[in-house]
């Protein structure tokens, strides 16, 4: 398998890195020379993988205009060779690549665009679960809340942007004129999320993603309420929580719960697992 | 592994995300759909939901786009994985994939690369068939593909290299009419020497398909409708074959639905066509 293995590994630099070593292989056809015969696979290789990014951050291409975005997206293929069978994940480093490399660096609502495209593909093929529901939810005796830990979907992700990129975006979106890229006084949090089979975001206040962050680490409902006491006062602290709970809940951003004792607590038998009502409460026994 | 060939499944097309709705709210007259198996391979979400609905309705058959079989890195055990599970749940009438490679050393050229037609390449690909089929539990169908180099060592030619694969591995082939086309114009050999080259009882399945014409050498876009010259060869490998499962290969520039189907109707009509001329070929060899 020798030659046939050398021979593939000249062709592929030839594709990558412009050797022409492969041209002694191939023969000029009665019409074209080997060169410009080879030149289609060079050629479409950048030119596929420039238009899959186009596909996967077509609102970021819309922001920078088709020339600097075939820069962006010509340098990342240089820097990236895909190293995966499905095209799909082929640009999954471009937020991090347009965050770290010049030009783009110095514009750090390109990352920023690209991270809530990014974001939006994955909630929207991310992995299946089924929803809490506020029934769910219901059947568990009220006595038991507090030690709740709520577990997030595993399509939502949680972002935070330095820049209006968002607004960016959804401008673009509407096909409407952007407002102008500046630089936002406190970091702006946000959530993105699958629901009817849709991807889609919102901002979140300072004091929601501080819950849903602290929830999604596997804190307590019950800690959870007081620790929204204690970020934005007493005064309805609950109601809150619970208003912030019934949203996620709507929206789809939960899985599932499970009731958890705390250290050195007794353990008070496991929620009831026989109900069959809780089936996609994914009670645990611990 | 099952011996019978699949089953004829007439006119079909290949599914794609910009006509959903359109098939789920119209269940348009279209026989059966080819599906790309990597855009199913993904975790969850619309896709798949998606795919369960239109197979409730449909036959399908799974194409993919990265088995690689040529390639000489070790085969991807994830990807078939992943195939395999994805055929566990979409049930298809079978699996299609390239004779090529796309990339060596962890990297995806995201291409159909051509192949030298050597003994060594025979060999090579005949083992990595038959452990894909072993791991499948079923045939494979391999396509042959557009291709614009020829290779100075190669010891045979396409058509022969095609054979000799499906011969030995014992899977069934896709019969690509434009591939063909384009490459007998690509390497300067006749469309009728490959037809007549290849083995009637492994072909499964056509693809019809446009492409580019650069002048000294033809790309294979899939962004064109079916030329003249395609449709005729297409004629050509019907009179031949007989009735072959067809499909309509549009990946770019994808127009309306309509369109599309307006071009499957006429490869109907050409499958017509050629039927009644065998009928009356068939009559006139019975009164003689």
């Amino acid at each position: 398998m020798t030659r046939l293995k050398d021979l593939q590994e000249r062709f592929q630099a030839g594709i990558l890195s412009g050797d022409d070593t492969i041209l002694a292989d191939v023969q000029d056809s009665a019409r074209e020379t080997r060169s410009v015969l080879f030149g289609v696979y060079r050629n479409a290789y950048v030119a596929r993988l420039v238009e899959v990014l186009g596909n996967d951050y077509q609102e970021l291409h819309a922001y920078l205009g088709n020339k600097t975005f075939a820069k962006l997206a010509t340098a990342y293929v240089a820097a990236h060779p895909s190293d995966q069978r499905n095209a799909r994940w082929f640009g999954r480093h471009l937020p991090r690549f347009a965050k770290g490399t010049e030009p783009f660096a110095g514009h750090p609502e390109i990352a920023e665009i690209a991270a809530l495209e990014k974001a939006l593909d994955d909630a929207f093929d991310g992995p299946d679960a089924a929803p809490l529901t506020i029934g769910d939810l219901a059947a568990i005796p009220s006595e038991d809340w507090p030690r709740l830990v709520l577990k997030p979907h595993p399509a939502v992700i949680r972002l935070s942007f330095t820049t209006n990129a968002a607004d960016i975006w959804s401008a673009l979106k509407d096909e409407t004129p952007p407002p102008a890229p500046s630089r936002l006084p406190e970091p702006q949090a946000l959530m993105v999320w699958r629901q009817d089979y849709m991807a889609r975001f919102r901002p979140l206040s300072a004091e929601e993603a501080m819950m849903w962050d602290e929830a999604a680490q596997g804190v307590r409902f019950g800690v959870l309420c007081e620790m929204v006491a204690t970020f934005a006062g007493e005064d309805e602290a609950e109601l809150r929580a619970a208003t912030y709970l019934k949203t996620w809940i709507d929206g789809g951003m939960l899985a599932g719960c499970k009731s958890q004792q705390a250290l050195g607590e007794a353990q008070s038998g496991a929620p009831s697992s026989g109900a069959g009502n809780k089936a996609s409460l994914r009670p645990v026994s611990q | 592994m099952s011996d019978h060939k699949p089953p004829y499944l007439g006119f079909g097309l290949g599914l794609r995300p910009q006509h959903y709705e359109e098939i789920l709210s119209g269940n348009p007259e279209i026989d059966w759909f080819e599906v790309i198996s990597e855009n199913y391979m993904v975790p969850g979400g619309q896709p798949l939901r998606i795919l369960d609905q239109i197979r409730e309705r449909y036959p399908i058959v799974m194409h993919g786009v990265s088995l690689s079989i040529a390639s000489t890195a070790p085969l991807d055990m994830d990807y078939l994985g992943a195939l395999k599970t994805l055929a566990e749940r979409v049930n298809p009438r079978w699996i299609s994939d390239h004779l090529c490679w796309t990339g060596v050393h962890g990297v995806n050229l995201h291409d159909l690369l051509p192949v030298p037609y050597t003994r060594e390449a025979l060999d090579h690909v005949v083992d990595r068939v038959t452990r894909v089929q072993d791991f499948l539990g079923r045939r494979l169908t391999l396509e042959n593909v557009s291709s614009y180099v020829t290779f100075g060592e190669s010891e045979m030619n396409e058509w022969e290299f095609v054979s000799e694969v499906a011969n030995q591995a014992d899977c069934w082939l896709l019969f690509d009419v434009n591939n063909v086309y384009v490459s007998a114009f690509n390497h300067g050999f006749s469309t009728d020497a490959f037809l007549h080259g290849v083995p009637q009882d492994r072909i499964v399945q056509f693809h019809v398909a446009g492409h580019s014409h650069e002048e000294s050498h033809i790309i294979d876009t899939h962004d064109h409708p079916v030329c003249e010259e395609v449709w005729d060869f297409y004629r050509e490998a019907m009179t031949h074959f007989g009735p072959v499962s067809t499909m309509i290969e549009r990946d770019d520039n994808i127009p309306p639905l309509a369109e599309v189907v307006a071009e499957l109707d006429t490869a109907r009509k050409i499958a017509r066509e050629v039927q009644e001329t065998a009928r009356k070929h068939a009559q006139t060899v019975a009164a003689e």
